[in-house]
């Protein structure tokens, strides 16, 4: 069944600073969408609007999981998890003091993904062989990459039907970025997930994406509905090619 | 020095150290692991004495028992009292000062209701096996070694159930969901959210059952040793000195730390004289300051 998430019209922002202004962006039944922007446009804070820790001022944001309609401007945001969206936050946010496994089984910790941890546990491992050997080890005491991994395998235990992931890419080394990038396209083709993903990375992120959008100053300045459409536009030369 | 008062320090020792796990756990998740310094956790102790007293004295109840009667009271009491700490102080991000001015009121408020009701004599609790030791509460002092026959009921048996609340403390924090939960609020209140843990209810519950462990340490107290509503004070450095040994948010760490100052205690006493057993809590507490910061089992 069909699983989207649809963002329209939004603004959003902290206190007096506005961020957001009229943000409409929708990604679902599937596909990998990419939201590319420089540091300091809006990719965070739309990712934050979405999961409920910023609240949008105005515009609605619409969630359809399994066939049903849920309204997540209001909601909070462990209520949104329980629903299906997982995100995997800028600058990853582990338990450090925790080991590898305490994080994952947290990330079992909403009752839909209660009843199919043993499973998602095994597949973490199997997916990512480094947390198996690292499994009693405090979290906080990984390379950038292994945190990246246990991250995005924690997402993965909650056992979303969207998936949101923001700058995978920050605080790794380049052929890290185009490892965690690949994982995600295995991870998604195998879960069938709908995922948002929000990345400063162009040539990476937009080596799996279906299509995506592009930010600038809080406004979506460019909607590419197709990967080729999003690869061959000028605002995007301008932007990362310096063209 | 005597060989047989060495080891018989050290056996009081060690039970001494159970019974101050149990007096300690509740601390050991408030502030250790919950970030939340809730001194007046003594006086929630006293007042766990005081209705193990007034079930004993008024229905003949083992404290024990009644200890375990007033689990679900303290547990909802515990709830509540961090219902109003979140809304006056961790809400507002004033957690820090204010809160500890909370908790002091707490404890004067407690203590001074129950001087109000009962008065500053010391109450105590009777049940068989009190004034007994092991081998005349089994009626095996003849068979079994001297040592152990010896061993006085009065400690041993909050030494045994403390280790019991302490296993059951464990399973709960490392095995389930809540408990894990518990371990990871502190580190990072938003990452749990996206777990999809309401991280207030956690805190709730963790909380709840820090001040449910406080009504079994009561019971225990009482047992040991006659109480008045001001004994609680004795305790607050001792909880916190075996909190900070060992380590913060550790709970095995806190039962290794108990035993650890019960046996220090209870050999500074038995050969230095009681009056400088106080002063050891302090003095291992200034010493793992200095050489270990993070404790015995501190992550």
């Amino acid at each position: 069944m069909a699983n989207s998430i649809t963002v329209a019209g939004i603004n959003a922002g902290y206190g007096q600073v506005h961020v957001l202004e009229d943000v409409s962006l929708t990604a679902g039944g599937g596909e990998t969408v990419v939201l590319l922007g420089t540091n300091g446009n809006g990719k965070s804070t739309l990712m934050k609007s979405i999961m409920g820790i910023v609240q949008p001022s105005a515009g609605s944001i619409i969630a359809e999981i399994d066939g049903e309609k849920h309204n997540l401007v209001g909601m909070a945001t462990e209520a949104i998890v329980d629903l299906g969206i997982a995100l995997v936050p800028e600058g990853r946010r582990l338990f450090p003091r925790l080991t590898v496994e305490e994080n994952l089984l947290l990330g079992g910790f909403r009752p839909k993904a209660r009843a199919e941890i043993g499973n998602n546990l095994e597949f973490s491992y199997e997916c990512f062989p480094r947390l198996a050997e690292r499994k009693s080890q405090l979290a906080g005491s990984m390379s950038g990459g292994e945190q990246q991994m246990l991250a995005l395998a924690r997402a993965l235990m909650l056992s979303p039907r969207i998936l949101l992931i923001d700058e995978p890419s920050v605080g790794l080394a380049p052929v890290l970025v185009s490892r965690t990038i690949d994982k995600i396209k295995e991870l998604k083709d195998r879960y069938s997930l709908t995922v948002l993903m929000a990345e400063q990375n162009f040539a990476q992120a937009s080596r799996i994406a279906d299509r995506g959008y592009v930010i600038v100053h809080g406004k979506i300045a460019f909607e590419g509905k197709s990967a080729h459409e999003l690869n061959n536009n000028d605002l995007i030369r301008k932007l990362y090619m310096g063209l | 020095m005597p060989f047989d008062l060495l080891v018989s320090a050290l056996v009081a020792g060690v039970l001494l150290g159970g019974f101050y796990a149990a007096v300690t756990v509740g601390i050991s998740i408030a502030f250790g692991i919950l970030d939340i310094v809730n001194i007046a956790h003594p006086a929630f102790i006293i007042l766990g004495s005081y209705i193990a007293y007034i079930l004993n004295a008024q229905f003949g109840i083992d404290p024990v028992i009644a200890g375990i009667i007033a689990l679900p009271a303290f547990y909802v009491l515990g709830a509540a009292v961090y219902q109003v700490y979140y809304v006056s102080f961790e809400k507002r991000g004033k957690e820090a000062l204010s809160g500890l001015a909370f908790f002091f009121g707490l404890l004067f408020i407690t203590e001074v209701l129950l001087i109000l009701q009962f008065g500053v004599d010391y109450r105590y609790v009777q049940a068989g096996y009190i004034d007994n030791n092991l081998g005349k509460f089994l009626g095996l002092s003849q068979s079994l070694p001297k040592l152990i026959a010896e061993l006085p009921m009065r400690m041993l048996v909050p030494c045994v159930m403390s280790i019991l609340m302490f296993g059951v403390l464990l399973i709960v924090i490392k095995r389930t969901f809540i408990g894990r939960a518990i371990m990871a609020v502190s580190q990072d209140a938003l990452a749990l959210q996206l777990m999809g843990a309401d991280p207030v209810r956690i805190k709730r519950i963790a909380f709840a059952i820090s001040i449910a462990t406080a009504a079994m340490a009561g019971a225990f107290l009482i047992i040991i040793q006659p109480v008045e509503p001001s004994v609680g004070r004795e305790y607050i450095g001792r909880v916190f000195a075996i909190c900070v040994l060992g380590g913060m948010g550790s709970l095995t760490g806190t039962l290794i730390a108990a035993v650890l100052l019960g046996v220090a205690e209870s050999l500074t006493a038995t050969f230095y004289g009681p009056s400088w057993a106080p002063a050891v809590s302090f003095g291992l507490l200034l010493l793992t300051l200095a050489f270990r910061p993070s404790g015995i089992m501190g992550r």
